[in-house]
């Protein structure tokens, strides 16, 4: 490894940063999806790579990809919660890959939820 | 190919690498690994996260779930049931003393909210062995400013801006150093970064070298800038070898991208570092030590001026800093001196971080803004005592520093203000204490460490702690004089002055804080050869006998018991204890307060156990012969008062071979227990049987016998008087309405009862106010007169309450309600009969001069209860009458001196609840033995000072073998009658021990005593070899 000039030094940072990403905290999207032995059984783990694979894709450095257990609506898995910076959290159902690319392109980058896909808009505790 | 999601941030410093955090992160990549997330999952060791009571920890971000407490067999589970199927694990999590919900984040655990991370900007987040992750948090970024942007005297006015002070515990202004540095003119110079962390307790230091270590070299980097230095030295302990480590790869991959050496960044500028370790000499922490110990010599202090700075390693211009001074630095200079000298107060700018250890809960380091009040470190981020015990003192500045007092809780804590409370900041080490700490110990104990740690150099420090420490020694084991106190301020007082390094200037600190805030400590050590806390092991024998108010040999003869030697034991309680049959039921238990063995399991059943002895010997008919005691004297003594004072007195008198009269205005003798504690706990029957044998021994008790002036007693021929009449007269509420027909004084209901005489019907449904032994006897006696509904109302909670465990539990058990945080506020009446009382609803405060937390009221929560009668037990008076003609204050106690027992009039003594108003039983009986011994004296012609001894054992008794499976035991349930019948009669409820429980019991005695006995024999066998 040659010695760093101060350009290198720059962009070494730069490159850095982003590989840190999951611990700065600076998130403009959050997707989570529902697991729980339920939700596996329906298929949220292929939902989620799905999702981490768009991420990839894309190379975003700024969506958070977390899980959380089961949501409750067992019968329209898998399911996924997707909340864009100053919009409301919006509930997915009945997810497929095909369903999950759309939503991450129209909604998680284009900030425009995906109605045909969504159960519901607001919390779970219906704020 | 699915991304990386989550990042489990272990922390791998010391702490929870000792805790296992290596073998939990190969368990975290297995299992990972196993479950197929090895793409999305990655585990980071980071350095230490600060919560280290709670470690190993990790945190899982980007969520920011804090797991603590892990362990190796928990990983398999928390990654399939978190990771794969994404539930977080509550069982895993931090969970707060008080309000026992898990707290799963950690932005919401308080331990962390409160603090403001500047030098542990990148704790938790970094793996310290990654050179990239400092850089990609801004790392590198200060000496690209400096390197491009800023002169060398530019970077000293930045940093002289801030108000930086040197953070090792001089606090020195650090640009000022640099300053001076820099206007030296010889070359080469040299800056040393400081690790030597000698305090006990202090880790700070060694956090940021195992966590962040590029921010120290950074730091050294800029300050080589600053002042002109091409090379420099990072002094650190040998005894931190994870610190060394990592400073070490830090160095090379430094090194690597050309941060360090030749031509950094292209700019022309050399610099390098090189690693050198101490050797295990605290006073290396001195500056001057350290450079000696750098250059190969003895690590002595040396004259200054000159500084450092001017004249230091190998005689050259030297910046020596320490290691949260350098870490400051890079911030500085990126985000500017402004903002910097916002954080903190007036003179101390910034943050501090400071190592909470101790009788905390929240053990760890913490990084908080210079001003912080003491309250919030102690009670917010530390949240408070372990086991509600009482906050009594904080050690800031490690062995050089003093101890900040409860009484300065609201103390900002900044570089002045500590000095000015007669203590320092040093490294940040704040060791908190609790009630059970003995101050002079703590003393002593940062006595022996510097007084071992001391160079010898200069007489004062080497001489001086040695004769502190001596003095100290003595004062713990009981054998403090008349004028040590004067001679350790003297003494200590010179030792600062004529030293030549900081070691020797702020040894004697430790020794004059605690004697500037707890003298009475001291006195209490060589005065009274009592250690207050119940700690000093040169002091308290046993923490049981040194309790108990009698002091009998209480591991002596629970040994008996457990040999079945049961007449002996019986014999040695006798030896100090006239009154074991009562004693045995009543007692309050002093002896089991502070049992060792309840620090892991039960406190021993010591009560329970002489209770046992005495229904033994009723059993086997082997009640002892009494005679009476052979008169010696001719003068004879008067006792007015039969209670357990008075027969003590009484007994102990006449054991001396004077004739003694017991005055007692009832026609029962005993007192209170015979008059207030209810039958079901003392049977009189047996109280009878007791009071029988005091007047076996040649007590006269006369009944009846009320006595309303004592010069007619002195008339009659009594030498000397007693005053032990108790205190009886029932306290009044102050609250208005209380004169009602229905508001009943519970002393005169139990007295009517335990002298079978009418009592007033009390109704369906009574009230009780307060909280004692007095409030539990009545609300039982009411359950047990017919009352339906007895309430006890309590302006405290629970734990405040100050009556019997035992006697609440069984009255709960029995019926009998309790509301707690409530205070009467009106009785309300109707035609002068009472009908009910409003009551107030309180929260507990701050605590008062008892020590328990004063009740607050809280306005407008007034309620109603309705009542038939009211019995309020808020304590009681003393009630003595004008012809006795002595001095009364309070309460109408009388007033006697301390050491001799005496009243104001010559000759007329006094002791019991009539002077200190109610105690207890055992507390008393002491006070009358004492009182007896100084009466001896007075008619004797003696001096007339009470003596204090040690407390020893006296008699040998070899001990049992502990077995794990008796360690493990835990102590037997008393065997007592069902509620549902106890609460109809009076009959005794508490059943006793049978000899196979006792015996059991008594077995897992830890004899406290013996190693010391065992000792101290070894010592005299020595003596005893040598004189020959």
């Amino acid at each position: 490894m040659p010695k760093l000039t101060l350009e290198e030094l720059r962009k070494k940072r730069e490159e850095a940063r982003k590989s840190i990403y999951l611990r700065a905290g600076d998130f403009k999207g959050k997707v989570i999806v529902h697991m729980g032995t339920c939700g596996i059984a329906a298929g949220a783990r292929e939902i989620i790579s799905t999702f981490l694979d768009e991420v990839e894709k894309t190379g975003a450095k700024d969506i958070m990809v977390t899980t959380s257990g089961c949501a409750g609506l067992c019968s329209r898995e898998p399911m996924a919660t997707v909340e864009v910076l100053n919009g409301p959290p919006v509930k997915y159902g009945e997810l497929t890959p095909e369903k999950t690319r759309r939503i991450f392109k129209e909604h998680i980058m284009g900030g425009r939820p995906v109605v045909e896909c969504a159960l519901g808009v607001g919390s779970e505790l219906g704020g | 190919m699915a991304a990386r999601r989550i990042e489990l941030m272990l922390c791998t410093g010391t702490g929870c690498v000792a805790g296992g955090s290596f073998r939990i992160k190969t368990a975290l990549e297995g299992e990972v690994a196993r479950n197929g997330l090895q793409n999305e999952v990655s585990v980071v060791s980071t350095g230490c996260n600060g919560f280290c009571g709670q470690g190993p920890l990790m945190v899982v971000e980007p969520e920011g779930t804090f797991y603590g407490w892990l362990r190796s067999e928990d990983i398999s589970f928390l990654v399939e049931e978190h990771f794969l199927k994404g539930r977080p694990v509550p069982r895993l999590m931090f969970v707060p003393r008080e309000t026992k919900e898990e707290v799963p984040l950690l932005r919401d655990i308080p331990f962390f909210k409160k603090q403001t991370l500047v030098v542990l900007r990148n704790k938790g987040l970094i793996d310290a062995e990654k050179i990239d992750d400092y850089i990609a948090r801004d790392g590198y970024a200060a000496i690209e400013k400096v390197l491009t942007s800023m002169s060398p005297e530019e970077v000293i006015e930045e940093i002289t801006r801030s108000g930086l002070r040197g953070r090792g515990g001089a606090g020195f202004p650090t640009g000022v150093k640099w300053r001076i540095c820099r206007n030296e003119a010889k070359m080469p110079k040299y800056v040393i970064c400081n690790c030597d962390e000698g305090d006990p307790g202090a880790y700070m230091d060694r956090s940021v070298f195992e966590s962040d270590p590029h921010s120290v070299v950074e730091g050294l980097t800029i300050a080589a800038y600053a002042i002109g230095a091409s090379r420099g030295y990072i002094y650190v302990r040998s005894e931190y070898p994870l610190a060394i480590k990592r400073m070490q790869i830090a160095l090379e991959q430094a090194r690597e991208y050309g941060l360090l050496g030749k031509n950094i960044l292209d700019f022309g500028f050399s610099f390098d570092l090189e690693i050198r370790e101490g050797s295990g000499a605290f006073v290396c922490g001195e500056e001057t030590s350290l450079i000696h110990s750098i250059e190969g010599k003895s690590p002595e202090p040396r004259q200054r001026p000159p500084f450092p700075a001017q004249a230091g390693i190998w005689a050259c211009p030297t910046v020596i800093n320490n290691v949260e001074t350098l870490a400051n630095i890079p911030v500085i200079l990126n985000r500017g001196a402004d903002w910097f000298s916002k954080i903190g107060t007036e003179t101390s700018k910034g943050t501090k971080i400071f190592s909470l250890v101790g009788k905390i809960n929240n053990t760890g380091l913490i990084e908080v803004p210079m001003g912080i009040k003491l309250r919030e470190i102690i009670y917010e981020i530390g949240d408070g005592i372990p086991g509600n015990r009482r906050f009594k003192a904080v050690q800031t500045g490690g062995p050089s520093g003093g101890c900040i007092p409860a009484s300065l809780l609201d103390l900002p804590i900044d570089y002045e203000s500590l000095i000015q409370a007669g203590s320092m900041m040093g490294s940040g080490g704040m060791i908190v204490m609790d009630e059970d700490t003995c101050m002079v110990d703590v003393s002593k104990f940062y006595l022996q460490f510097t007084n071992d740690e001391s160079c010898g150099k200069c007489t004062t420090c080497r001489d001086g702690s040695d004769a502190l420490l001596e003095v100290l020694t003595r004062i713990t084991h009981g054998e403090g004089r008349e004028g040590d106190i004067e001679f350790l301020e003297e003494l200590g007082t010179a030792i600062k002055d004529a030293s030549m390094c900081g070691l020797g200037t702020t040894l004697p600190n430790p020794v004059l804080s605690t004697l500037k805030y707890f003298r009475d400590e001291y006195e209490a050590h060589i005065k009274q050869k009592k250690c207050p806390a119940v700690a000093c092991r040169g002091i308290i024998s046993s923490p049981c006998q040194y309790m108990c108010p009698l002091h009998t040999d209480v591991p002596a003869y629970v040994t008996l018991i457990a040999k079945g030697q049961f007449k002996e034991a019986l014999d040695l309680v006798r030896m100090t204890n006239p009154l074991p049959i009562i004693c045995g039921r009543v007692c309050m238990a002093h002896c089991a307060i502070k049992c060792r063995s309840r620090e892991a399991g039960d406190a021993i059943a010591i009560k329970e156990l002489k209770r046992f002895l005495t229904d033994w010997e009723l059993s086997a008919g082997e009640l002892p012969e009494i005679t009476p005691f052979p008169r010696r004297y001719e003068e004879k003594v008067a006792i007015i008062g039969s209670g357990p004072a008075g027969l003590t007195a009484g007994y102990y008198l006449a054991q001396r071979g004077y004739e003694v009269t017991v005055f007692e205005r009832f026609p029962v003798a005993g007192g209170m227990l015979a008059l207030a504690i209810p039958d079901y706990r003392l049977p009189k029957k047996l109280l009878q049987l007791e009071i029988d044998g005091i007047r076996q021994a040649g007590v006269n008790i006369k009944t009846n016998s009320p006595i309303e002036n004592i010069d007619a007693l002195l008339h009659e021929g009594f030498k000397a008087v007693l005053i032990a009449v108790g205190a009886h007269k029932n306290r009044k509420l102050e609250i208005p309405g209380e004169e009602a027909d229905g508001v009943i004084d519970p002393i005169t209901l139990l007295r009517k009862v335990n002298l079978r005489e009418d009592v007033p019907p009390l109704g369906e449904r009574v009230g009780i106010i307060g909280g004692g032994n007095t409030a539990i006897d009545a609300a039982r006696t009411a359950l047990r007169l017919g009352s339906k509904e007895v309430t006890i109302f309590y302006r405290r909670t629970r734990s405040e309450m100050p009556a019997i465990p035992e006697e609440i539990e069984a009255g709960l058990e029995e019926g009998v309600k309790i509301e707690f945080l409530v205070a009467p506020t009106k009785v309300i009446s109707e035609h002068g009969r009472l009908k009910g009382i409003e009551f107030v609803r309180t929260k507990l405060g701050e605590p008062d001069a008892s020590g328990r937390k004063r009740p607050i009221r809280i306005e407008g929560s007034e309620f109603v209860v309705e009542l038939d009668s009211l019995l309020p037990a808020v304590s009681q008076d003393t009630e003595i009458p004008d012809g006795f003609g002595v001095e009364v204050s309070k309460g109408n106690a009388v007033v006697v001196s301390t050491e001799s027992l005496m009243t104001n009039r010559v000759g007329v003594f006094a002791c019991g609840d009539a002077v200190t108003l109610p105690t207890d039983v055992t507390t008393a009986m002491a006070e009358a033995r004492l009182a007896a011994d100084l009466i001896h004296k007075y008619l004797r012609g003696e001096d007339l000072k009470r003596e204090y001894k040690l407390i020893r054992p006296s008699v040998r008794v070899e001990p049992l073998e502990m077995t794990e499976d008796i360690a493990e035991t835990r102590r037997p349930r008393m065997p007592r009658v069902l509620p549902e019948g106890a609460r109809t009669n009076f009959d005794e409820v508490e059943l006793g021990y049978t000899a196979e429980m006792a015996m059991k019991e008594a077995r897992r005695c830890l004899r406290c005593d013996w190693d010391l006995q065992r000792m101290r024999e070894k010592v005299r066998e020595q003596e005893i070899v040598v004189e020959r």
